[in-house]
């Protein structure tokens, strides 16, 4: 039998698509993180889904958001039904628990494939935070830390002329103003939650606290100072149950309070530019400290990408790739000129400044800003944490003194490690805020 | 007589099977995650949960958190059952009447129960806030001179969530209770009248006898909503400030979800569930007791 040229064509070109077509087996990856489909940034995420598709056409991507306080719950129940998504968002401090529960794929072999500069390019304490043992597992997206923010006309309106920068003064200045303009004016967080925790880190480490040691007097001296700042009426007693740090804010917009500790996400929320105009008398400033020439050391927060190790292999390298693209420089900047957070890349933090210049004093503490899970024990943070908050509101409260409350949760935490794992970890933390205290 | 058919067996299938999954594996899970050491790495499949036996109880139980939450739980139910029964009684015995705009009233009555519990509860958190519709009511009237703090102190937090559940649980207690009185006969009250009974005669030895199944019906379930209940005290407090306003559920959530000991807040889930059963069984005695005296 003879078989013409074209014939030889046909069959050659069926062959060429059948394989291909097997070759390409359709994938569908799901990718999970709090960008609300509805704003800007799910929407640009859903942007880089139809490119990634276009180019890609056996390859199909989900998006699912999760709201920030549900992230964590979310992934144990997916953990334990074995249906975690493709690519996962992590608030950072949970990233070790993640890492120590086997629930994050280690992706160390595909970024020596991307390129170690790319990795080298992400800021050391993001690095730290998202690899354990030598091996990397997570990626830090966006970054952000906490500052005093103040209403400047209310401090002029009570005679101040310039924000405190010691405990001293802000004592003082609160004092002035709540005689003056009969408000409690210093916004701080002492919910029940990890922002409770979070907002007490940079009185803590700035006095050089540990978390692992509260029964020592430098914690003890930074919770005496907040919980008399609460007893005077300084700080608003409803600050016990807000539901976010972003709660303070309205208080701060309608001039409820002068001051607030707040982090630098607050110009993409609710200090949008146009708020910003018509207030006109917002500025940042850093968190006081005990005494002048203190550098304050506050913990970074922010998300991390991993991949789950649950993961089809079928669709790894998809995931891995489409990963890449979140990961990248470029994405990097616009993710956070778009939530006002830091960025986490080295290349993208020089160009955010020109974008968000507010952001300035935030960069400049992420600088040396400390990861929350190493400071505190690394997969027993969350539990540490919560003991944490749960003594900040007590003392507030008047259950207990200061020192009687951080003598029992320093107690308590001490009986959560093995002797070895304990002194390793205080260690730890102590190397950290030595290295950060230094200028 | 009609012979008894293995029929009926066949009906039950879809019942035993919804149970089955929903009711019968998360008790028995529940009860073996109580008697291990299951923390979040473990939970989540990063080493071996060890078998503890009664551990986590002997733990729980000597817990001052969960001797508090005890404390609270009783306050919490008792003043709730109690309150309840009573403006829901006394809402019954009113509405058992014609008035003008009953059916309106009626409606307004129902109100909470209409609510979900997330805009009640927040509602109930902004009202008790110290710059709360409470205390602004209360300041601009003059009966305080500074605000009380009603769910940012050690001692108020757990009266306020009683008295925000007491509001949300009127129009259960009312309902039922109202059904109930509308079918007593009223020539029974009639002919207590012209036996010459007064008013309270007549609540204490017609209503209150004659709605006896209903009122262990309502002491029944709100026992069991209002041990269990969660969301409203999630909402409101947290169980704070600290831990002054912990009840079973949310002391056992705080334990898996905040501190990842799974395993002590599956023990604590196992107390509660013995207790509410062992009350539900209390009260079925005594309607069991009661029906066979009637036969």
């Amino acid at each position: 039998m003879k078989w013409s040229l074209g014939t030889v064509f046909i069959v050659i070109m069926l062959l060429v698509i059948v394989f291909t077509g097997f070759a390409q087996e359709n994938v569908t990856i799901t990718v999970q993180d709090y960008f609300d489909p509805a704003k800007s940034m799910g929407k640009f995420i859903q942007e880089r889904i139809v490119e990634f598709e276009n180019n890609h056409p056996n390859v199909k991507i989900n998006h699912t958001f999760i709201p920030f306080n549900q992230l964590l719950p979310t992934i144990l129940q997916q953990s334990i039904t074995k249906t975690v998504p493709e690519i996962i968002m992590v608030n950072n401090p949970n990233v070790s628990q993640l890492i120590k529960g086997g629930v994050l794929k280690d992706l160390t072999d595909k970024v020596k494939e991307w390129g170690w500069e790319n990795w080298e390019d992400f800021i050391k304490g993001y690095r730290d935070n998202g690899s354990y043992d030598g091996k990397i597992y997570a990626f830090q997206i966006t970054g952000n830390n906490l500052a005093l923010f103040y209403r400047e006309s209310l401090l002029n309106k009570a005679g101040i002329a310039n924000p405190p920068e010691t405990w001293q003064e802000l004592k003082e200045q609160c004092k002035k103003i709540k005689e003056l303009l009969d408000i409690s004016p210093f916004a701080y967080d002492a919910e029940a939650s990890d922002e409770g925790s979070f907002q007490f880190y940079p009185f803590l480490w700035s006095n050089g606290g540990s978390l692992l040691e509260l029964d020592q007097p430098e914690a003890i001296e930074a919770l005496q100072f907040l919980t008399d700042m609460f007893k005077e009426g300084y700080i608003p007693r409803d600050v016990l149950n807000i539901t976010s740090q972003g709660d303070l804010t309205p208080w701060f917009i309608n001039g409820d309070v002068a001051f607030m500790i707040n982090g630098c996400w607050e110009f993409g929320w609710h200090l949008t530019e146009d708020v910003m105009q018509q207030l006109g008398d917002v500025k940042v400033t850093s968190i006081p400290v005990q005494e002048k020439g203190i550098r304050p050391i506050v913990a970074f927060g922010g998300e991390c990408y991993g991949i789950s190790s649950n993961i089809d292999p079928a669709k790894y390298d998809a995931a891995w790739e489409f990963l890449e693209i979140l990961l990248s420089s470029d994405i990097n900047l616009k993710i956070n000129i778009d939530s006002a957070s830091l960025p986490t890349r080295v290349s993208a933090t020089e160009k955010i400044l020109t974008e968000v210049p507010i952001l300035e004093p935030f960069l400049e503490q992420s600088k040396y800003a400390l990861p929350m899970a190493l400071m505190g024990g690394m997969e027993n943070y969350g539990e540490i944490s919560s003991i944490l908050w749960v003594a900040i509101q007590k003392a507030f409260t008047g259950v207990a003194t200061p020192e009687e409350v951080f003598k029992e949760a320093a107690q308590t935490i001490k009986g959560i490690f093995s002797p070895e794992d304990y002194e390793m970890y205080k260690q730890v933390a102590r190397e950290l805020l030595q290295e950060a205290s230094k200028k | 007589m009609k012979a008894f058919s293995y029929k009926i067996y066949f009906f039950l299938i879809p019942v035993l099977v919804y149970q089955l999954i929903f009711g019968i594996y998360p008790l028995i899970y529940n009860l073996i995650l109580s008697f291990k050491e299951v923390t979040l790495i473990t939970y989540l499949g990063g080493g071996i949960s060890q078998w503890i036996g009664l551990s986590n109880y002997l733990q729980i139980l000597k817990d001052p958190v969960f001797q508090k939450a005890i404390f609270n739980t009783l306050i919490f139910t008792g003043l709730s059952l109690s309150f309840q029964f009573i403006i829901g009684f006394w809402l019954a015995l009113l509405f058992n009447h014609t008035f003008p705009l009953k059916g309106l009233f009626q409606s307004l009555i129902m109100i909470p129960w209409v609510l979900p519990i997330m805009v009640s509860g927040s509602f109930f958190r902004w009202f008790f806030n110290d710059q709360g519709m409470a205390n602004n009511f209360l300041l601009s009237w003059g009966f305080i001179n500074k605000p009380i703090p009603w769910i940012t102190s050690k001692i108020f937090p757990i009266l306020s969530i009683t008295a925000a559940n007491i509001w949300l649980g009127i129009p259960f207690t009312f309902i039922l209770l109202y059904t109930g009185l509308r079918a007593i006969p009223l020539e029974l009250f009639e002919s207590a009248e012209i036996d010459g009974a007064n008013w309270w005669q007549k609540i204490l030895y017609i209503t209150v006898p004659l709605l006896k199944p209903v009122i262990i019906t309502i002491l029944t379930l709100g026992t069991i909503l209002t041990v269990k209940a969660f969301d409203l005290i999630w909402i409101m407090t947290k169980g704070g400030p600290g831990d002054v306003s912990h009840l079973f559920t949310t002391l056992s959530y705080s334990l898996a979800f905040n501190k990842f000991h799974f395993g002590k807040a599956s023990s604590l889930l196992v107390i509660m569930v013995l207790l509410v059963v062992g009350l539900t069984f209390l009260f079925n005695s005594t309607k069991v007791e009661e029906e066979s005296s009637i036969e």
